[in-house]
């Protein structure tokens, strides 16, 4: 009985044991590393590249470059203002505008078509006109056909819309309409925030003079504005009431809005102390202008016409 | 007696008794104890076993089994009964216990291991993981928590809005029908956000004083969509669900569902399905570039509402909000007064009228909205926009499992209990397990064709 015997030993050793794998590098002890670095690495891509809605986060608002920084928006009405009038404003925008390296919207009634609304509302489809022909620009300043600028010298992204300067403009906890309304302008409102700046006079919100900051908001806020319910409603001053109604009943436009005093961009020609025109105020107005008739209103402008003249020539 | 190798180190394992040589468990064939010059010590069994000691060892391989060479090692993890303990212990209870509980757990499995070659071991570790992971990954609470966390499976983003109690309170009395409806929606619903971890927020629809009394009446989900979004920080989407829906399909999330490819999934350029003949897109020229466009700027983070179009427009049984600047401005100004008393005449829907007048009037609306075929999170039951007879983009098909049904307008002459009853039924059915379908699909069969009997498992 006897066993199988393992095959004999060669007597001829070769010289050298063969290779146990063609990469002497990856050796068993070393391919587990490789193996296990490789895991990690593949768990660590797929909790990465996981699909997770998280990828469509809130876009990154497109800053406007600030070129031009303001563009001028104007709405002309011959019919009511007289055409001598309706061209000393053109020259006035201009001018400014020229001086500052402004841009100019102007508009005439008639351009747009409102679906029947009064002609006043010309004035919000041409400031939403304005964001989109200068997209880059940085404000919107709003100055309707019967208001001059008086002071060159004046920027309005100095004088009106720096925040440091609108943190000393603004009226905070301020009732929006005059007398008492119990809707008040935000009291913790920052200046950098701000988005609309207009003003107030006697009868309510004025919305002959007023500034909007290029943006998202802009958009919002003026495409709500030109609601073609808001058109058809039959406010009683059209445009200016309906403004009045979307800042009460609704915060997401007051809380970008700041009242400043009057007289910063939006002198009378006559009325109160707080908002009588004096020399050096950046802009005058005549608020009983259209109602007044032609010749009246040329007879009141003619002053200032000659002021304005003077003061750019002097600039 | 010379031993050729050292005693055995397995526990109770002892001397090598001479003679029992199937003890040895080594499969080595030991020469054994016949070379010894000593007289060796036979015992009868082993003297019986080898037909009367012919005195040479027959040569036997010990691998004759499994059982053979494990034999040992079995009978050693065995419990014993043990006598032969300390003699003191003698009047103790206790004594003549089965000792394997005197041998620690641990030491047990130590040697238990100790025995087992490296090659088992491995092999034990990786089904351990196998098994473990199957574990976590389909049963244990910790799935739940996987998909909750925002970075994993996002599913604290998502809220869900449930209007419960509608009409409740001053209208009308609330009937059995009317529990049962609740009841089976929001256990439905419950069930769904406790599997993909998502939230649940139901909301009582009562009318209420605060707004049967003004205007505001219906406006009363915009208020909750604007009071969720502030109760949970973390969500980015709130879906809104009337009471009378059935998620048809639990198995699906959102995310897969609709989220993680939202752009391939909706529709912007209401052109698509326009029941309401909308003149899309603007064309006014004051407008710019991407309010013109069909679609906005098309891509999808831009999109804030998304909703679904049914016969007669658009549907805001089932839709969904992201939170987002856009949406505060659009739930302040989706209500407003001059709007209301223009047009409340006309608006028999109220807030989803209000939408599309906003959507038709105003391009902000419009570049933020997005529109999902209605099949894909609002599917109608048979009776819903029934004039034209079975609508393939409107009417749910259980061929295509789809999402979501809406019994939408059932409380107008039809019955709203029964369609959610019977949808409820479909979903269970077809959502049932393998072992279920088995049971029911095989042996209750096989058992009718048997006896004649239909039986339930």
């Amino acid at each position: 009985m006897h066993f199988a015997l393992p095959p004999r030993k060669t007597s001829k050793p070769p010289p050298y044991l063969p290779r146990s794998t063609r990469l002497p590098g990856l050796r068993k002890t070393r391919l587990k590393l490789v193996a296990l670095v490789a895991l990690v690495f593949l768990a660590l891509i797929f909790l990465v590249t996981q699909p997770s809605s998280s990828r469509h986060s809130a876009p990154v608002q497109r800053v406007p470059r600030g070129d031009p920084p303001v563009v001028l928006v104007t709405v002309l009405d011959e019919g009511k203002y007289g055409r001598s009038l309706t061209k000393s404003v053109v020259e006035n925008r201009l001018q400014y505008a020229e001086k500052h390296g402004y841009k100019t919207l102007i508009a005439k009634v008639g351009d747009y078509d409102l679906k029947g609304a009064p002609f006043t509302w010309t004035a919000v489809v041409a400031m939403r006109h304005a964001l989109t022909k200068y997209p880059d620009c940085r404000y919107v300043w709003f100055l309707d056909s019967s208001g001059f600028i008086m002071n060159p010298k004046l920027k309005i992204e100095e004088h009106v819309m720096r925040p440091s300067r609108l943190d000393e403009l603004m009226k905070k906890d301020f009732p929006v309409v005059p007398p008492d309304s119990i809707i008040k302008t935000f009291s913790h409102l920052k200046g950098q925030d701000v988005d609309l700046v207009l003003t107030q006079d006697k009868g309510g919100l004025s919305s002959g003079s007023l500034i909007v900051r290029n943006g998202e908001w802009a958009k919002f806020f003026l495409e709500t504005w030109f609601d073609p319910l808001y058109r058809s409603y039959n406010f009683q001053k059209a445009e200016t009431h309906a403004l009045e109604h979307i800042v009460q009943w609704h915060p997401t436009i007051l809380a970008r809005m700041a009242i400043i005093d009057q007289r910063v961009i939006n002198s009378y020609s006559n009325g109160d102390k707080e908002a009588e025109y004096k020399d050096g105020d950046l802009a005058v107005r005549f608020p009983q202008c259209p109602a007044a008739g032609v010749e009246a209103c040329e007879a009141e402008t003619e002053s200032f016409v000659q002021a304005w003249r003077r003061a750019f020539a002097d600039s | 007696m010379s031993l050729s190798r050292s005693p055995s180190p397995v526990p109770g394992g002892g001397w090598a008794s001479p003679g029992l040589n199937i003890a040895s468990g080594r499969s080595s064939p030991i020469p054994g104890f016949t070379g010894s010059t000593t007289t060796p010590v036979k015992w009868e069994s082993s003297r019986l076993k080898r037909g009367f000691g012919s005195g040479y060892p027959s040569f036997e391989t010990k691998n004759q089994s499994f059982f053979g060479r494990h034999m040992r090692r079995f009978s050693s993890g065995l419990p014993r009964f043990n006598t032969s303990r300390h003699y003191a212990d003698k009047e103790k209870l206790g004594r003549g216990r089965w000792s394997v509980h005197s041998v620690p757990l641990l030491g047990r499995i130590q040697s238990i291991m100790g025995r087992m070659g490296r090659r088992t071991k491995i092999r034990l570790l990786i089904l351990l993981i196998i098994l473990l992971s199957i574990y976590i990954f389909y049963n244990s609470p910790l799935v739940y928590h996987w998909r909750r966390s925002l970075w994993l499976g996002g599913g604290q983003k998502f809220v869900i809005i449930l209007g419960a109690n509608v009409g409740g309170g001053v209208m009308d009395w609330k009937g059995a029908r009317e529990w049962a409806i609740e009841r089976d929606s929001v256990r439905n619903k419950k069930k769904y956000v406790a599997r993909w971890g998502y939230d649940l927020e139901i909301v009582d629809m009562s009318t209420k004083k605060r707004y049967a009394h003004e205007w505001r009446e219906s406006w009363e989900k915009v208020d909750f969509v604007r009071t969720t979004l502030r109760k949970y920080p973390k969500a980015e989407w709130v879906w809104w669900l009337d009471l009378t829906t059935v998620i048809m399909e639990p198995s699906y999330s959102l995310q897969d569902h609709i989220f993680n490819h939202l752009e391939k999934h909706v529709y912007r350029d209401i052109n698509e399905y326009n029941p309401l003949n909308i003149t899309h897109p603007f064309t006014d020229v004051f407008l710019d570039a991407e309010s013109q466009s069909p679609v906005g700027d098309g891509k999808a983070s831009s999109i804030n509402l998304i909703l679904s179009q049914d016969c007669s427009g658009f549907n805001l049984g089932s839709f969904f909000v992201r939170r987002s600047i856009w949406t505060d401005r659009l739930l302040d100004i989706w209500w407003d007064p001059v709007a209301y008393e223009q047009k409340h005449m006309e608006w028999e829907h109220k807030e989803q009228d209000a939408l599309e007048q906003l959507y038709i009037s105003q391009p902000w609306i419009r570049k933020h909205t997005a529109f999902l075929p209605q099949r894909m999170i609002n599917s109608f039951p048979k009776g819903a926009c029934a004039d034209k007879g079975i609508d393939p983009r409107i009417h749910y098909n259980e061929k295509d499992r789809d999402f979501l049904v809406s019994m939408a307008g059932c409380e107008w002459g039809r019955d709203c209990w029964g369609e959610m009853y019977s949808f409820r039924e479909l979903s269970y059915y077809l959502n049932r397990t393998w072992w279920e379908r088995f049971k029911e699909d095989f042996l209750a069969l096989i058992w009718f064709k048997l006896t004649g009997q239909k039986v339930k498992f």
